[in-house]
């Protein structure tokens, strides 16, 4: 169970807390034209790194406010959680593990069945 | 086994007698002793068969460890798999074993013993798959369930679970002499601090052996009792005893369960187990050890146990279980048992050990050779052999000639483990330590310390030392504890995994895993079929899969594989320790919510009056809604739906809509909001008038239906389906705060401030302005979708002409407190007119005879509005709303998507059913093309046959065609496809 800091209400339990996917997807503009490719990436295709990720959250059972976090995905730990308006923090500025704690290579889980 | 009772201590008094009952034979024990020490002072050893050959199985550990000794306890709820070696008896306490048919002493499926040779790893993979899919099902699954498998599930549960949550600053886990050592320095420190131990006292090594003679010059003992009495006095260290922690999260996050009834039944009602929830700043890792066996031809002999469990007997419970065993050993671990048993006046049979004369402790060495103890140096074990309890062994000296020796108990030391699980949850990684030849903890991931022999310090050593300089964070004063020690502990091993039995023979067992019963050919065999990764090899064989998780032997696996595979054991990896550390019950996890606290249940204001006037509920989410009426208890479901649609068609009915989901938005950008949420235009929509709304996903397909009442351009107030209003308000604040975060638009559940009611049927005008004599209800004051705010008796109430059953309706919102007076006031004045309650089925008979849908009912979220027929609901001079752009995609604009189309039998006689499916040809011949499904399926006594709703392929232009429907019993009933709408098709019943 995650500690999350809620940039509003401060750190809660993970319980009170929804996860809402990659954040800073940007939603194509209705009121130009959008090409099918460009429409269908935004609906359907997220990305899903192993390591550093922005990533969405809301506070459902508090205060209801969506805002953005770097989440390490292979640690589960949160970097940083930041509101919607603020701007995205360089990824650089942190240190990711990316290797898991289980000692699994870069790419792939299991014992060692996938070589990078 | 024949065992004595040696002296008394304090935690076994020899003068409190405790009877109990095990497989319905009385048994005496004492006070203080569990259920494993009480048969054991009662020679009884045999106390379970095993899980695949039903091997007969005794008492292997005296700890948690224990692979054997499981149980089931009859007396408490039948609880089923509880270890014999933790739980402590009572007066009157009934206990069977398990796994065996039709008595422990002659188990009928001890049968599959003798065809062992094909019940080898794989073996569920490899058999059981033909000659017939439904084999499987019907015959080998039940077979096998009932032969293989533990105890049996407990009956009428009734015991209750707490949950408590701690925050703390440090936890440390294990009160043995490490985890009293870091409270006693942590003693009135600025942090609060956590002490937990699974067992009733705290003490652990200092309890279980005699390995420390002296702590600072004081008994052992005595110096226990001191410091916990000093832990206990300080104002910031809390102690949880009879607490076990199972898991280690994330955050230091940690779960542990505390058994409330120890050495007591349960009493019904009360708290039976805590489970604790502790954040902690700090933990640390005092859990100790656990002792290896060794894998040799029937090492699972009943009499079989491990030596530091022995002495654990001795020392804990005043109770040799064997007065001579024979002890084998490749370490130094089993030195103090040899000194324990010779304090206590016995004496090894004979003491076995792999290592040469030279490696073993030269004062072990004189005690054996002062006691004339038989001494086998580079021995090995290489069988145990006996009926139902181990008679023999057969040594193989250093000479290489075999010995026979015959004994009643055998003790095993295959070397020491830290106890590393809840470590390696906490994601902390492990290092391969090539001189102890065990895993030991190496760099934490989260804030982890690890004390003493869980660190994998197995000599005292540098006790002090390594305390000081792992709690310097803290910054409390130093240690300086003086430890004398009974036996040379400076821990030596030597590698042996297994022994190869004498004889080469198909039934010849030496076990890896005793509780899952794989044996090591089964490890020799999964390797030379492909599966050398550790964590497929686990899985094929089952290997450390059992409730015990391998405890005493999962290392001995690896090394056995590392041997095979000829790679060093840090190269074949270990598998992931998962929590819990030890199985945890449902009813402790569930705590509180269980029965009614499960779930909320959500009820409208007006449900007393359903309950008095024969409301049948049906559950809508959270919400109990009445499905039906029953006028008397003999009227059918059946009979109760079509008198209430009936009365619906014919006079008036009256439907309790509070459940519906209600939203109110407000702001400046109110209306754009709304014109981007819903697909309709609410533009140029007039104020005071109300339209029929979809709510889609960004892919296109229908997610919500409502209406949508104007106040103004700044003011709407939405209604959602009943499921679907928490998603639909959470949908509405993600794009108000993420997309569009520039409108100025507040949105608001209002669902449980307004109770709904909806009156319905030709005579409702006359009803309402019987009601609420001071409005004009005629069609040009009051339209069709308009709605009017109105006061009744100083009530605020608002009232929408809308209808779901296809006939005139009204709905009326009223805040909630004052509904049930405004309701018992309409069933009065609609008494004349034949007003009557009707429910949601009914209700769903009469929208769907109008072709109304249902969100999730008639659509599955594969569903386009396009594909519901109702493209006159989007918007297309919206720039954009959601989804919008997808209704263009290549997939939504493709012609044989599924399309709603109504439904009826050719037949009017036939029966139509729910979810069958539409086909081409009368004949039923696979593979069958599917066209789609019924969605709803009704029998409306206005038409006086079936019909139905369905979604399928190309419907749209299919309409006016036939199709068959498929039954169940493969045989197909013939259907015409028509338009969805079955009645009153020009909507006059609307709108006049």
């Amino acid at each position: 169970m995650l500690i999350i800091n809620c940039p509003y209400c401060g750190p809660r339990d993970q319980s009170e807390f929804s996860n809402g996917g990659e954040a800073h997807v940007k939603r194509p503009d209705g009121s130009k034209e959008i090409g099918d490719r460009e429409w269908g990436e935004y609906v359907f295709i997220r990305a899903n790194p192993k390591g550093l990720f922005y990533e969405r959250w809301v506070h459902t059972h508090g205060c209801r406010k969506w805002f953005n976090c770097v989440r390490d995905t292979s640690t589960d730990e949160i970097l940083v959680t930041y509101k919607l308006d603020e701007k995205k923090p360089n990824l650089n500025n942190f240190k990711s593990v990316v290797k898991t704690p289980s000692g699994e290579p870069e790419v792939g889980s299991g014992n060692f069945t996938v070589e990078k | 086994m024949k065992s004595i009772n040696l002296k008394e201590n304090q935690f076994i008094q020899f003068h409190q007698k405790i009877s109990f009952k095990f497989d319905g034979v009385k048994y005496f024990g004492y006070k203080g002793d569990t259920i494993a020490s009480a048969l054991l002072r009662n020679n009884i050893n045999l106390v379970g068969r095993s899980f695949k050959y039903h091997r007969p199985r005794g008492i292997y550990t005296c700890g948690i460890e224990e692979p054997n000794a499981l149980v089931q306890i009859i007396s408490e709820y039948s609880e089923p798999n509880t270890r014999a070696t933790i739980k402590k008896i009572y007066e009157g306490m009934e206990i069977e074993s398990q796994n065996r048919w039709p008595s422990l002493e002659n188990d009928f499926g001890s049968i599959n013993n003798l065809f062992s040779p094909i019940f080898t790893a794989g073996f569920y993979y490899k058999t059981f798959m033909g000659p017939h899919k439904k084999f499987w099902k019907n015959l080998y699954e039940p077979l096998i369930r009932r032969a293989a498998g533990l105890g049996k599930p407990p009956k009428d549960f009734k015991g209750v679970s707490n949950h408590i949550h701690h925050n703390v600053d440090v936890t440390i886990i294990g009160g043995g002499l490490n985890g009293l050592l870091a409270a006693k320095s942590l003693i009135n420190s600025n942090y609060d601090v956590l002490l937990i131990d699974y067992e009733e006292q705290l003490g652990g090594i200092i309890n279980n052996s005699n390995k420390i003679s002296l702590i600072d010059n004081k008994e052992p003992k005595d110096w226990l009792k001191e410091t916990i009495q000093e832990i206990e006095d300080s104002k910031n260290i809390k102690i949880l005893k009879n607490t076990l922690v199972t898991t280690y999260n994330y955050v230091n996050h940690l779960i542990a369960i505390e058994d409330r009834f120890v050495g007591s039944k349960p009493i019904e009602g009360k708290v039976n187990s805590t489970l604790h929830k502790i954040r902690t700043g700090h933990t640390i890792l005092c859990n100790g050890h656990i002792e290896r066996f060794l894998s040799f031809q029937n090492n699972d002999l009943p009499g079989i146990m491990l030596s530091s469990s022995f002495e654990k007997y001795m020392c804990r419970y005043g109770l040799a279980p064997s007065k001579e065993p024979v002890i084998f050993s490749n370490n130094s671990n089993s030195n103090s048992l040899v000194y324990s048993l010779i304090k206590a006046g016995l004496k090894p049979k004979a003491y076995i050990d792999s290592r040469s004369g030279e490696e073993i402790e030269p004062n072990l060495f004189d005690l054996i050779r002062k006691n004339d103890v038989p001494l086998y140096t580079n021995s090995q074990i290489k069988g145990a052999f006996g009926n139902k309890k181990i008679e023999k062994i057969l040594v193989e000296d250093s000479s290489g000639a075999l010995n026979e020796i015959k004994c009643d108990c055998l003790c095993l030391s295959g070397g020491i483990n830290p106890d590393v699980h809840l470590f390696t949850q906490s994601k902390g990684l492990l290092d391969w330590d090539e001189k102890d030849l065990t895993y030991k903890p190496s760099k934490p991931f989260q804030p982890t310390i690890t004390l003493g022999s869980a660190s994998g310090q197995f000599n005292f050593d540098n006790l002090n030392s390594d305390i000081n300089e792992k709690l310097k964070t803290f910054k409390v004063k130093k240690l300086d504890v003086k430890l004398e020690l009974n036996t040379n502990t400076k821990y030596h091993i030597e590698k042996l995994w297994e022994v190869s039995p004498q004889k080469k023979s198909l039934w010849a067992k030496s076990f890896i895993d005793l509780q899952n019963d794989v044996t090591t050919k089964d490890i020799r065999q999964a390797i030379t079929e492909g599966f050398d990764r550790i964590e497929h090899l686990k899985r094929y064989t089952t290997n450390s899969m059992g409730t015990d998780q391998g405890k005493i032997s999962s290392i001995n696996a690896l090394g056995i594989v590392s041997d095979l595979l000829d790679k060093k054991v840090n190269e074949v990896g270990t598998t992931i320790y998962r929590p819990p550390y030890a199985p945890l019950s449902f009813s402790a996890i569930a705590g509180r919510n269980c029965y009614e606290f499960y779930d909320p249940e959500r009820k409208s204001p007006i449900h007393s009056w359903h309950l008095k006037n024969g409301a049948i509920f049906e559950d809508v989410g959270q919400w109990k809604r009445p499905w039906y009426f029953q006028i008397n208890k003999d009227e059918s479901m059946h009979d109760a739906v079509q008198r209430e649609s009936k009365n619906v068609r014919e006079n008036a009915g009256i439907l309790d809509g509070s459940t519906l989901g209600k939203i109110e938005i407000k702001g400046e950008d109110a209306l754009e909001f709304m014109n981007l949420i819903y697909t309709n235009s609410f533009t140029k929509m007039r104020q005071g008038s109300a339209r029929y709304a979809l709510m889609l996903g960004e892919d296109g397909m229908v997610k919500d239906d409502g209406i949508i009442c104007k106040i103004s351009d700044q003011h709407f107030i939405a209604t959602t389906t009943t499921g679907g209003a928490a998603t639909v308000l959470g949908c509405m604040e993600e794009y108000a705060q993420t997309e569009w975060p520039n409108l100025k638009v507040f949105m608001n559940s209002i669902t449980e401030q307004y109770a709904t009611f909806n009156i319905s049927g030709p005579k409702a005008r006359e009803i309402m302005k019987k009601a609420f004599p001071n409005i004009n209800f005629s069609n040009e004051e009051f339209p069709f979708m308009t709605f009017q705010f109105h006061e009744f008796n100083g009530i605020p109430i608002r009232i929408l002409r809308a209808s779901f059953t296809g006939e005139l309706g009204y709905e009326i919102y009223i805040p909630s407190n004052s509904a049930p007076k405004i309701w018992d006031n309409i069933q009065s004045f609609g008494k004349e007119f034949g007003l009557a309650p009707y429910g949601t089925e009914a209700m769903h008979l009469l929208r769907a005879e109008k072709g109304y849908i249902i969100v999730g009912q008639d659509t599955d979220g594969s569903i386009t509005p396009i594909d519901l027929g109702l493209s006159w609901m989007i918007g297309k001079s919206k720039k954009d709303f959601l989804g919008k752009r997808s209704l263009t995609r290549s997939d939504t604009i493709r012609e044989d998507r599924k399309q709603l189309v109504g439904i009826i039998p050719s037949n009017k006689a036939d029966k139509l059913e729910e979810g069958q499916h539409i086909i081409l040809d009368k004949e039923i011949k696979s593979p069958v093309p599917m066209l789609g499904h019924i969605t709803s399926c009704y029998y409306s006594s206005t038409l006086g046959h079936d019909f139905a709703l369905a979604v399928i392929k190309n419907g749209h232009s299919m309409i006016g065609t036939k199709a068959y429907a498929s039954t169940s019993s493969m045989s197909t009933t013939g259907v015409d496809i028509v338009k969805p709408v079955f009645y009153d098709e020009d909507n006059k019943r609307l709108v006049s």
